[in-house]
């Protein structure tokens, strides 16, 4: 390929316009475990796989879903350790943003400066992009958003998202079973489905995670027992 | 200005450059600014259940009553506040700043926070600023540990009490709570004490007054009972008027304003 001259150096463009370590970064993100979000009329939901490299993996001490504020929580496809990174950053940003105004950090402001960030890493000396691309799920003012960030630092709003290994079969899955007038209810049920789709094995509260957020404006991990009951619902 | 400006960006901390030429002025007869002190009465005690802060609403300004219902007991963590004495601003922002860090703590711990623990935070910001933040703090709070109860001094000394006093009413409420006192109060016994203490402070202290603000911290509950007590109503004037209901009405004629302005056709038009 023309481009390998240029896939060690960062800053540097390839003569085809491309950065090749973003592309590379995507792959990252490609090999990564399959995660998916749906915003339905009253909610989000994100959920992801959590396939552990053993079965002598403690699951309870591994949590992917993650919670940046009390009304925003956010789901990754693939680097763990840089997602770990990004998730300390955003937090003291929405923290900061909090001391500064006095209000909580709308979605698109928090998306935008954890995008910030990754886009830094990409015009940084000595740095690498992150492997990670992320899936946003907050409630504010402007209701229920789904927001994506991937490694370039560019973000995009979704009804429904799809990152990871299955991306192609989940996202033609997804495009089929979405309807705008959803409840949350149903997002869930739908979620499960898809992760469905491509599941290696036997499915189970165990190794899937959900988020969701509702009108309440609070964002929560299911715990597996409520995740085993959305299982039962749908099957 | 001075040559901190050039340095770059700032570092963080007071910057002292400014006091050679205060003092100089001061000299000459300029008097400084004064700045808003809350003489307060804050006081906190340890019940059978958990801990009660309590605290009066006055907030002065040297010998004038800037604020006559401000409030004193501020939200460090669900399960911690904080009482405040001293310069307002520098309780307001440092509870402030411990409570934001304290969130930031509980997100990566994903635990509830602990008492000794903006008690830590706290009294390290005081101490680096060698007693230059004015912030004299009861702090209490109920976490997987007990109830705790710590007094925070401006330059950074603490103690760990099962009742306290600050402020410029701390004497006449310590006199209440030395007396009254004892172990395994129950909740209503604890917030008549406080409320008699606070009260103490509010009639016998001049920089303490109006009213009586008291916060109930149980494990994994918390009753903030904002003016719980007001000892000091302000007697309104009427709104009517100052007139007694005896008078008699004689005569009701409105009489319109005349129009003073006379409008003068075609005349000169304002010059541009």
């Amino acid at each position: 390929m023309g481009d390998s001259q240029y896939s060690f150096s960062l800053t540097t463009f390839s003569p085809s316009g491309k950065l090749v370590q973003i592309e590379h970064a995507l792959t990252a993100v490609g090999s990564g475990q399959t995660s998916l979000g749906i915003k339905a009329a009253n909610g989000v939901v994100i959920a992801t796989e959590k396939k552990l490299p053993s079965i002598l993996v403690d699951e309870t001490s591994l949590q992917k879903i993650q919670i940046l504020t009390p009304n925003i929580g956010v789901v990754y496809s693939g680097m763990g350790p840089d997602f770990r990174v990004l998730v300390r950053k955003s937090r003291k940003q929405a923290e900061q943003y909090h001391r500064l105004y006095k209000e909580p950090i709308p979605v698109t402001q928090l998306v935008r400066e954890t995008a910030t960030v990754m886009q830094e890493f990409t015009q940084s000396g000595g740095v690498r992009p992150f492997g990670v691309s992320l899936l946003v799920a907050g409630y504010d003012d402007k209701g229920p958003q789904l927001y994506q960030v991937d490694p370039s630092g560019s973000y995009f709003s979704w009804k429904a998202s799809a990152m990871g290994k299955n991306v192609s079969n989940a996202k033609t899955f997804l495009e089929k079973r979405y309807t705008e007038d959803m409840e949350l209810d149903d997002a869930v049920h739908t979620a499960i489905l898809t992760l469905k789709e491509g599941f290696e094995g036997q499915i189970s509260g165990k190794n899937i995670e959900i988020g969701i957020i509702g009108n309440d404006r609070k964002f929560r991990v299911l715990s597996p027992a409520e995740v085993e009951d959305y299982l039962q619902e749908v099957e | 200005m001075s040559k901190s400006a050039i340095d770059g960006p700032t570092k963080g901390g007071f910057s002292f450059d400014l006091c050679r030429r205060n003092e100089m002025l001061v000299k000459k007869g300029l008097k400084g600014p004064s700045f808003l002190k809350t003489g307060t009465t804050i006081v906190g005690l340890v019940f059978q259940d958990g801990v009660i802060l309590g605290a009066d609403t006055r907030a002065t300004e040297g010998p004038i009553v800037a604020d006559k219902n401000c409030e004193k007991i501020h939200y460090i963590a669900p399960n911690i506040y904080c009482c405040g004495a001293g310069t307002a601003a520098d309780t307001e922002a440092v509870t402030d700043m411990v409570s934001s860090q304290l969130t930031l703590h509980r997100y990566h711990t994903g635990r509830e926070s602990r008492v000794v623990t903006a008690l830590t935070l706290l009294k390290s910001h005081l101490f680096s600023y060698q007693g230059y933040v004015s912030a004299a703090l009861v702090l209490g709070g109920v976490d997987v540990t007990g109830p705790h109860l710590h007094t925070i001094y401006p330059h950074g000394s603490t103690d760990t009490l099962p009742f306290a006093t600050m402020g410029s009413g701390s004497l006449a409420a310590m006199a209440v709570f030395e007396s009254k006192y004892c172990e395994g109060l129950t909740r209503d016994e604890g917030v008549q004490l406080v409320a008699e203490a606070i009260s103490s402070g509010i009639f016998n202290d001049l920089g303490s007054g109006s009213n009586v603000d008291i916060c109930v911290l149980t494990k994994g509950h918390k009753e903030y009972l904002r003016n719980h007590l007001q000892p000091n109503p302000r007697t309104y004037i009427s709104q009517k008027g100052s007139f007694s209901k005896k008078t008699e009405v004689l005569l009701t004629k409105i009489t319109p304003l005349n129009k003073l302005v006379e409008v003068i056709e075609g005349g000169d038009a304002m010059e541009e």
